[in-house]
């Protein structure tokens, strides 16, 4: 992979930041209890040890996400990718954790890797990891069972495929919006922000 | 991108208790960028604000300024603590109207209560106060805080008859109430089906198995012969003796049950839970020590003072049995015209239970004074506004009360005759001195 040419690539990069989805949607399911916690493993991962499901359900779907937003991310074609969690029996918004991805496109032309190590970018990755794991601080206690659902915003003129459809943006009304790090490959910049319902004091 | 104030509220994660309710990120940021202290500082004066209006609120919903100052001082020190200042508030709070019927089933002062209780070394203790009070029983979030807190204690069964309570109170809301029982049925079902799958797990490898240090049935009637099979039953089951640990040895060979205790069962057997105790106080919110409140002063009796400055306890202790080793070449002071045993100013006792001033006997006090008071037969009485004084965390002097009249007529003043402002300050400045 890319660390051998000590540069990123776009295939590297989209490889990278999908990866990154992939270990920030399991760590949010279970820092915020969305399933139970005995069905995690622990793995170690950016010389971090993360929480991954073993759910063969859930696995399969993530999967599946996630191989389809590589494929958007090597055609710079996604814009944002929401991590909406929502009341099970309500169906009221709750929290919503949005990751704004810009991507550069001129990478699409040009396929000379740029300069940036992979040591950096982990790095960058593991502070919003870290970041994700630490809102518990701040963010109320979800005390419903609740769901969650993955969007994704791309370019206008996409097609889209099978098994997705369009939904609406699911915007918390009276909403607490704090913005965590972000991290970039140089080819992908990653912003993350979280959006949880205003507590009604004061 | 604001990458400072990012870094405030994550470099101090460890130091910000988290809500149950969430935090105000902005409070948050504030709380944690000011660190001065003073009695200027922003916080300082938002907290002076809220303890006049505590004494100067004249509306009729005194709960609302108690409910907002208590969810501020949550937001604003995130560390908890003693700064802020919470529990006291709290229990001043929880205090003050347990009276007032009208709030009993206010689901801010019950909230207040629950987070009394979470404050509590006992909250199941306050929770059966609260409920022989009345307090809260027609609302939801009542009975699920007390179910969860039977929960966390491991008594499923408990929990789940505080729901059934509830459900007979029509405790409101009703669809919150469903909703939590059965996320509570859920996850208590789970429970159960995991012990199940681990005991099943653990009962394959049952062979029969021989025990050692087990009596064996003898065969044979005039000899007594060992029996061949040595397992199962087999094994003499009479115990004799001290048998601590080979009971249990014997019970379990036999594939026999042990026969354990369980609460929930004689709980079912025995009177239904609905009795209530009487209370006549909140139980304590915390074991505190080392803390004296005020009291009354004339059945106290001030430790003697000799004319060296030495304190005296009243009765001076025996002398120690054991002889005090003293180096042969230390002088013994010159100053010792008084025959003070030099041990008795550092004996220390260990304190008397019965005598600690805990927070329940002095709600206690504060209830039953009040119902004397109600009686008629009430002996004493201070002349002067004492509750609005002592009301808040802090303690008021009369000057500020006054102070706080005076610029609420002040303010009056001004807003009813508008334009002329000199004219009313004067007014008002004139009120300010008829006080």
């Amino acid at each position: 992979m890319t660390s051998t040419l000590k540069g990123v690539t776009l295939k590297g990069s989209a490889e990278l930041v999908a990866d990154f989805f992939s270990f920030g949607i399991n760590s949010i399911l279970y820092q915020r209890g969305i399933y139970p916690p005995e069905t995690f493993t622990k793995a170690s991962h950016y010389d971090m040890s993360l929480h991954i499901t073993t759910d063969a359900k859930l696995k399969n779907y993530l999967t599946n996400v996630v191989s389809q937003l590589k494929e958007w991310l090597f055609e710079c074609t996604v814009q944002k990718l929401v991590l909406v969690i929502t009341c099970l029996e309500t169906n009221e918004v709750l929290e919503r954790w949005q990751f704004d991805i810009e991507c550069d496109k001129s990478a699409k032309e040009s396929s000379a890797p740029r300069e940036k190590s992979l040591k950096t970018i982990q790095d960058e990755i593991r502070s919003v990891i870290r970041q994700i794991t630490a809102t518990v601080t701040f963010l109320p206690l979800l005390e419903t069972p609740c769901a969650f659902d993955l969007l994704v915003y791309t370019d206008k003129d996409l097609v889209v495929p099978e098994k997705w459809e369009e939904s609406g943006p699911q915007i918390i009304d009276q909403s607490e919006e704090v913005r965590l790090r972000s991290f970039t490959t140089s080819i992908h910049k990653v912003d993350s922000m979280v959006a949880y319902k205003r507590t009604n004091s004061v | 991108m604001a990458e400072g104030g990012d870094v405030d509220w994550e470099l101090s994660k460890e130091n910000i208790q988290p809500l149950r309710r969430g935090r105000d990120i902005s409070a948050l940021r504030q709380a944690l960028s000011q660190r001065e202290e003073g009695p200027t500082s922003a916080i300082n004066q938002q907290k002076q604000m809220f303890e006049s209006e505590l004494r100067t609120y004249d509306g009729d919903d005194p709960l609302s300024v108690w409910d907002r100052y208590i969810k501020w001082t949550e937001q604003t020190f995130p560390q908890g603590g003693k700064e802020g200042n919470l529990a006291t508030l709290l229990e001043r709070a929880v205090t003050r109207f347990t009276d007032e019927k009208m709030y009993h089933n206010d689901p801010r002062y019950v909230e207040l209560w629950i987070k009394f209780a979470e404050n509590c070394p006992e909250p199941l203790d306050t929770y059966r106060y609260m409920q022989a009070q009345g307090i809260g029983v027609r609302q939801a979030s009542f009975y699920i805080a007390w179910s969860e807190e039977y929960e966390n204690q491991g008594s499923y069964q408990k929990a789940d008859h505080v729901y059934q309570e509830a459900f007979n109170n029509l405790a409101e809301p009703h669809d919150r109430l469903l909703q939590f029982h059965r996320a509570l049925q859920a996850r208590v079902s789970r429970q159960v089906f995991l012990k199940l799958e681990n005991e099943s797990s653990d009962e394959e490898p049952k062979q029969p198995e021989r025990v050692s240090l087990a009596d064996l049935k003898h065969r044979g009637k005039k000899k007594a012969i060992a029996p061949v099979n040595r397992t199962g039953t087999a094994i003499k089951n009479i115990t004799r003796g001290l048998q601590s640990s080979g009971a249990p040895v014997l019970s379990n060979a036999a594939n026999r049950q042990l026969v354990v205790f369980d609460e929930n069962k004689a709980e079912a057997a025995g009177p239904s839970e609905a009795t209530l105790e009487s209370w006549l106080a909140p139980p304590p919110s915390k074991a505190k020590e080392n803390e004296q409140k005020p009291g009354k002063w004339c059945d106290m009796k001030m430790p003697q003072k000799t004319k060296f400055g030495h304190s005296v306890m009243a009765p001076p202790p025996p002398k120690p049995t054991f002889q005090p080793f003293v180096e042969e070449t230390d002088q013994p002071p010159t100053m010792t015209p008084c025959k003070i045993n030099p041990a008795v100013n550092s004996v220390l006792s260990a304190r008397k239970p019965s005598k600690e001033e805990t927070p329940l006997k002095r709600l206690q006090e504060h209830h039953q004074q009040h119902k004397e008071a109600e009686a008629g037969k009430l002996q004493e009485r201070s002349m002067y506004c004492k509750e609005l004084l002592l009301s808040g965390a802090t303690e008021f002097c009369f000057e500020e009360l006054r102070a706080e009249h005076s610029f609420k007529k002040l303010a009056q003043g001004s807003q009813e005759e508008g334009g002329e402002g000199c004219h009313a300050s004067a007014a008002a400045a004139a009120a300010a001195a008829a006080i």
